[in-house]
């Protein structure tokens, strides 16, 4: 069919379709459902790193009003554990729990305590005692435990040319090392669920970024059929990677629902959200980077050393950008894990990308400073159309229009490029620039539409078991199908966030908007196509939906729908690129620093609405602000705790620590990422904050900040770089 | 509830169904305020109302005495909560926080558990016209106060201006925060009226009442409210719009052709 | 948290009365409720004070203010009275927390605000002011954020309150009522205490007593005046380092100084060496870095803290540089 623009369709700046419910208090999130007769689990958190439990003592908890269950490894439900040593942790993996005595880290879950109101299973969990036998063995310190380090089983190394000769022929070689820590995804929703287990059928109330794949990882780990789970997850809190997978006290619910006999809701402390929900590994990247007197780079590798838990594995892909944003012959990237007795790290918000762009884009500007050449240019001069690791063009980039119009529109020109000559008052100014690149995967989705005909009015409704994680799912899903069924928004009915929808990659990885948006068209197409063919119309004659249906004599049709991966999207590299710009006035003797203003530019694909998608760039940027001023978490070297263990002590940035930010969307047209031509957005935002925001500083300062966080006492620690002039 | 035509049939007509107009009564809205409200909301948004799970389930805000569990209670206390301008006689034991009492207790979820130990701010309700944390405030401590909750705001079947603000400068993602930012807004408001000052007020001996809020204000102001989403901006720009009236919108543009020319032949 | 009796007490007779050794009074709840909910408070009956008529501000004999304890921290802090004589309290105070915490937040309760030390917070750990006896888990364990002064074996934490930083440079004076119903006076500089081989001991208010008031000096500093907080975000985060300065200067000579430091020991930190090193002096950057020096040259670092020292001296000297620059 051929497109009219509609009011609503796709590319207007709509307001969010379901945003009254949320501004109202309305819009219910897992914890919130009433269901009827529900009772509170509170789980138990190991308190050593690494041993086992010798003994439990039930009896003071059990004696307390209201108490309905105390469930340890001693009476637990039998369930499903690995076939295999250290298996991979993805985002439909099966999670076992309190299956034995063996304790892996600490605050792994060893109990969970059901009782009829919050305040006492709160209160008994805390009298519920473990003894324990500590093994001294526990690693917990990574800086000690180096040698421990191993190749990763899924083995992701990578090499093209020859890195050594690529050194020798630099002019310049910059060597350095990159550390980024611990974090934590921290969305504002705890994570929670309630639970009903009713003659084997299971119904979940969950906060969950992927429905189908919950659904996989609840009836892999109770070993039931598929289809006797439900779950729903009609909004979510924000997720940014730690709801991608099932956490386990989403098992131990259903598990206590089972024994209670009663649905059980288990909200996750925030204390909780730092050891049973998913953390992003530490990181030390070290860079080596050749490159000749006129900045072509001639060798460029990416050793990444991280750790993963002693249970199971997984590897945030620093080394992925090194791999294909710049034009190098020779190029290496590496990765070892130390498995240590802390919980199983995952993907958190441009997993690889934020921390490793961190790492290249840093040396980027260390080699720029050395060559005396403008950043930007240094950038460009390596820019490359085709993706060196896949050997395949990219299908769109647009690094370089980022580079260049971000710099006009942030005024890059007046940059000092010597360190410390920009001052005001107590101020150093600094201006630094990085540059993003992000995966595009988009993945393959079904959709279903209800049309209805109502006088001359046709309402559509969509169905996809997709869910919003305040990306925008909903508004964007009603916008195409607006656009393609050519009713106004207002007639369209949205319902994500349940599995009894057609199933779709869910939320994650820069994929949903792609994935949803042409599963939607693909249903709201079919639908058009069947009506038409019913009636021999010709598939290109223009005719409105409510005619066709009239003609069909329906008032109710339903059709589904599947879009995915064309083999031409197979033949290219799909990415979205971008540039962000920052100034950043450091205070020369405290220590603090704020960021005065960025510039970000993106080259997205279509952006479908330039309001939610303004929302995740934002959002990415201030994620990234938090990666550069605070976050950290911190691993007690003595017990193998997280020290920090609040929101008090791990410091996501607030609003005043946010500025003036100015965002460039360019026109893009991809249509071999897909037939809408969609990219991902979501995650291209945090991708180049980091570094230029250390770049910033280093350009005030003249202190290369190699280390995240960058917080007052680090700088007041830090030293000149060699070179600079004070 | 399911079929639209009823739906719309009942939107036209005010004839709605039983579950329909428990929705409505519990945002407080009837006869003539019920129809501008009908008129205002989006059908797209009305209609996730409608659609089959999420009717009586998602709409379920009405403030509600679900049945206690004197079985479990500990230290029992009778407190006469009065929240939104209705007042219900409850039975709590005495550790039960204002948060969990307006959420387990009187099924108002509106109000958010981001952390339950006073540092996020999600938890922000009104209490005699002051922001306060609900997390840390025992519901024992509450008998004849008056609190007010999100669901409490709109009024006549508008939502409140700094509702309408929210939504249309998009300050929100995922909606989480987003009745404590809203409810700590309001009373922001009120500060600036009474002329309170701020660790980033320049003279704390020059008091004025009536005060223009800057942006650093602003923004120093509202950081007892966390928004991992990361939509700061957006909420800044809704709260001027109520504050000031300025009504500037985010600042995203598309670069033009002229742009992408130049850049790309530099 | 473990069950406790709620007891609403009407008047100071009857919160006196209910007193017992395992009750606390209940202020705005925002630092007990907290502790509780960890496990780390365990009282058995809360006596709500709330409703104590010690909510006014008045002014006191000296020419100084009197506030009450019960009075909100932001009711205090834009308090007229208080903003134009004690602007130097004001602003420590609302760099405090955040406004809902000050507006919930008591002046009595700050004062006895405990210590933000993550080990004593984490009941599964050692802890000599949590559990006497059971160790100092911070001693050879992450110490970024404890004392550099005046600390002892058992125990190395700080005080993390603002207001008691601006509070210990202006001098006040606490009041608290005995349980035998007679009132008693505290200097501020001994109502916080140093850990000595006691750190489960904050302060020297004896069980039972309830606080009833502050009392602050005639005004001194309400021209120059500033509160620098260093933290590791620009707003609702405790200090690493604060620093309140105060200044009285006539004809270009300082002829009293006022100086705390927070954040670097047990109890808000009187720079009584540098205060008086200052008075009489010209305030210049030459003499405000002398004055800092002395004051940091008794700083004992740990591994994990030795950055206060030099942020302290800067702190220092930025404070009485913005205290003396402020324009009048
Ligand atoms: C997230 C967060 C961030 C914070 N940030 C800061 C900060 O940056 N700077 C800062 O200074 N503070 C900060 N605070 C601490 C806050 O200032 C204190 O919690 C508050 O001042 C305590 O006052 P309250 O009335 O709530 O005390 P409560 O919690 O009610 O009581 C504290 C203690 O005092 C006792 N008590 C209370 N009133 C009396 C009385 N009249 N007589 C005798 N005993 C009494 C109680 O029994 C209890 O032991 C923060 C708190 C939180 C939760
Ligand atoms: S420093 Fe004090 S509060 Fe911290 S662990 Fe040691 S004894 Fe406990
Ligand atoms: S839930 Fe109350 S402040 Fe976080
Ligand atoms: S909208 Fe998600 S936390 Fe603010």
């Amino acid at each position: 069919m051929t497109k009219t623009i509609n009011a609503s369709g796709v590319g207007n700046p709509i307001n969010r379709v379901e945003g009254h419910l949320k501004v109202m208090g309305m819009a219910k999130y897992a914890s919130e459902f009433p269901v009827e007769n529900k009772v509170y689990g509170q789980g138990i958190n190991s308190t050593i790193a690494k041993g086992e439990i010798i003994s439990i003592d039930t009896s003071e908890a059990e004696k307390l009003k209201g108490v309905l269950k105390v469930i340890t490894y001693k009476n637990a439900t039998k369930l499903k554990t690995f076939d295999e040593e250290m298996p991979e942790l993805a985002t439909d993996s099966i999670a076992p729990v309190l299956q034995s005595n063996k304790v892996h880290y600490y605050g792994e879950y060893v109990g969970l305590v059901v009782a009829e109101t919050f305040e006492q299973a709160q209160y008994a969990a805390s009298l519920v005692k473990f003894e324990y036998k500590k093994d001294p063995s526990a690693v917990i310190d990574f800086e000690k435990s180096k040698s421990k380090a191993y190749t990763p089983n899924n083995d992701s190394n990578y090499s093209r040319g020859n890195m050594e000769q690529g050194l020798s022929e630099a002019d310049m070689v910059v060597e350095q090392t990159y550390n980024t820590p611990i974090e934590h995804h921290h969305p504002m929703e705890l994570h929670a669920v309630i639970a009903s287990w009713d003659n084997g059928k299971v119904t979940a109330y969950s906060s969950q970024q992927i429905v189908e794949d919950a659904i996989v990882a609840i009836s892999g780990t109770f070993q039931i059929p598929k289809k006797d789970v439900r779950v729903i997850s009609a909004f979510v809190g924000g997720g940014f990677g730690s709801k991608l997978n099932l956490d386990r006290h989403v098992i131990m619910a259903v598990m206590a629902s089972k024994m209670v006999a009663r649905p059980v809701q288990v909200t996750v402390t925030r204390t909780q959200m730092f050891t049973n929900t998913n953390m992003r590994q530490q990181n030390e990247q070290k860079m080596r980077i050749g490159s000749k007197k006129d900045g072509t780079l001639t060798a460029l590798s990416h050793e990444t050393l991280s750790h993963t838990s002693t249970t199971q594995e997984y590897q945030e892909p620093c080394g992925m950008v090194s791999k294909m944003l710049y034009k190098v012959a020779n190029n290496e990237v590496t990765y070892k894990l130390i498995p240590m007795n802390i919980q199983t790290p995952f993907a958190m918000r441009a997993p690889g990308e934020a921390t490793g762009s961190f790492a290249l884009e840093s040396a980027m500007d260390e080699m720029a400073w050395k060559l005396k050449m403008d950043p930007i240019d240094f950038r460009i001069k390596n820019d490359t159309q085709t993706d060196l690791h896949e050997e395949r063009p990219f299908s769109s980039r647009l690094l370089v229009e980022c580079l260049r119009i971000g710099a006009d529109k942030f005024g890059w020109k007046d940059r000092k490029p010597e360190p410390r000559t920009n001052k005001k008052g107590n101020w150093l100014i600094g201006y630094g620039v990085s540059a993003a690149s992000r995966n595009s995967p988009y993945q393959k989705t079904h959709a279903k539409v209800i049309l209805e005909l109502d006088e001359d009015k046709v309402f559509a409704t969509i169905q996809m078991d997709a869910t919003d994680i305040g990306t925008g799912s909903y508004t964007i899903i009603a916008q195409t199908a607006s656009e393609y069924l050519k009713i106004p928004v207002e007639q369209v009915t949205v319902e994500l966030g349940d599995s009894n929808f057609p199933i779709t990659p869910g939320s994650g990885g820069s994929w949903g908007a792609a994935s949803y948006c042409n599963g939607a068209r693909a249903a709201c197409e079919n639908a058009i196509k069947t009506l038409k063919n019913n009636k021999n119309i010709a598939e290109d004659e223009e005719v409105e939906v409510a005619e066709l249906l009239k003609k069909n004599q329906l008032t109710k049709f339903k059709a589904e729908g599947m879009a995915e991966p064309s083999a031409e999207f197979k033949k290219y590299s799909v990415f979205s690129f971008g540039a962000n710009f920052c100034e950043v006035w450091v205070d020369k003797d405290t220590g603090m620093y704020r960021i005065e203003r960025m510039v970000n530019v993106g080259a997205a694909g279509k952006i479908l609405n330039p309001k939610t998608a303004y929302g995740q760039i934002i959002g990415g940027l201030t994620m990234g602000v938090g990666m550069v001023m605070a976050e950290k978490t911190r691993v007690e070297p003595n017990f193998g705790n997280f020290i920090t263990r609040s929101f008090a002590d791990y410091h996501v940035p607030v609003n005043l620590d946010l500025a003036n930010i100015d965002v460039i969307f360019l026109p893009e047209v991809d249509k071999i990422a897909n037939k809408m031509g969609i990219k991902g957005i979501g995650e291209l935002g945090i991708t180049s904050v980091a570094a230029s925001i250390t770049n910033a500083i280093f350009n005030a300062t003249g202190k290369r900040m190699r280390s995240l966080p960058v917080t007052p006492e680090k700088l007041i620690e830090a030293g000149l770089e060699e070179g600079v002039t004070a | 509830m399911k079929d639209i035509d009823k739906w719309n049939e009942a939107v036209d007509s005010d004839n709605l169904s039983d579950d329909e107009n428990m929705i409505l009564d519990a945002m407080g809205l009837n006869e003539s305020s019920r129809r501008k409200f009908l008129k205002q909301v989006s059908a797209a948004s009305l209609s996730i109302y409608a659609s089959s799970f999420f009717t009586s389930e998602i709409f379920a805000s009405t403030m509600k005495d679900l049945p206690e569990n004197t079985i479990a209670l500990l230290n029992e206390v009778k407190v006469n909560l009065r929240v939104n301008d209705m007042v219900k006689p409850l039975t709590l034991d005495s550790r039960t926080s204002l948060l969990d009492a307006l959420r387990e207790r009187l099924a108002l979820t509106g109000t958010k558990k981001g952390c339950d130990h006073g540092q996020c701010g999600a938890c922000t309700v009104i209490i005699d016209g002051k922001r306060n944390l609900s997390c840390l405030t025992l519901a024992a401590t509450c008998e004849g106060k008056e609190i007010t909750t999100v669901e409490g705001l709109a009024k006549n079947g508008e939502m409140h201006p700094m509702q309408q603000a929210f939504l249309k400068h998009d300050g929100f993602q995922c909606g989480y925060c987003t009745p404590g930012q809203i409810c700590s807004s309001l009373a922001l408001l009120e500060e600036a009226k009474n002329g309170e000052a701020s660790y980033v007020t320049e003279d704390f001996k020059k008091i004025k009442s009536g005060l223009t809020l800057s942006e650093e204000e602003i923004r120093e102001r509202m950081s007892g409210n966390i928004c991992r989403c990361g939509a700061y901006n957006n909420i800044v720009q809704a709260f001027k719009e109520v504050h000031t009236g300025d009504d500037e919108m985010p600042t995203w543009e598309f670069a033009t052709q002229e742009q992408m020319d130049k850049a790309k032949n530099a | 948290m473990r069950p406790f009796k709620y007891t609403g007490a009407q008047n100071k007779d009857q919160a006196l009365q209910a007193f017992t050794a395992t009750s606390h009074y209940l202020g705005g709840g925002t630092n007990l409720v907290d502790l509780m909910k960890e496990d780390v408070e365990r009282p058995d009956q809360l006596i709500d004070v709330n409703k104590l008529d010690y909510k006014k501000i008045t002014s006191n004999e000296n020419g100084g203010l009197t506030l009450g304890a019960m009075l909100s921290n932001s009711d205090t802090a834009n308090h007229p009275e208080v903003r134009t004589k004690y602007p130097l309290l004001s602003m420590a105070m609302l760099s405090a927390a955040s406004a809902q915490i000050r507006n919930m937040a008591s002046n009595g309760g700050n004062l006895l605000q405990r210590t933000r030390c993550p080990y004593f917070f984490e009941v599964s750990m050692p802890c000599n002011k949590r559990e006497p006896g059971s160790g100092c888990g911070a001693l050879k364990g992450m110490n970024a954020l404890h004392a550099i002064f005046g600390y002892s074996d058992s125990c190395i934490a700080t005080n993390p309150s603002d207001m008691c930083v601006a509070l210990a440079a202006i001098g006040a004076t606490v009041e608290v009522q005995q349980p035998d119903g007679s009132s008693r006076m505290i200097e501020f500089t001994d109502f916080h205490r140093l850990p000595g081989d006691q750190p489960e001991k904050d302060t020297t208010l004896m069980q039972g007593e309830l606080i009833t008031a502050i009392h602050l000096p005639k005004p001194e500093f309400s021209d120059h005046y500033y509160y620098l907080k260093i933290r590791e975000r620009s707003s609702y985060a405790f200090a690493l380092v604060s620093v309140a300065a105060g200044l009285q200067v006539n004809s270009g000579v300082i002829s009293k100084a006022g100086l705390a430091m927070g954040s670097v020991a047990h109890k808000p930190w009187k720079l009584s060496k540098a205060e008086e090193f200052l008075t009489g002096k010209k305030p210049t950057t030459e003499n405000f870095e002398a004055a800092a020096a002395l004051e940091m040259k008794d700083a004992k670092p740990f591994e994990g803290n030795k950055y206060k020292v030099e942020m302290g001296k800067n702190a220092i000297v930025r404070a009485l540089t913005q205290a003396y620059e402020r324009e009048v």
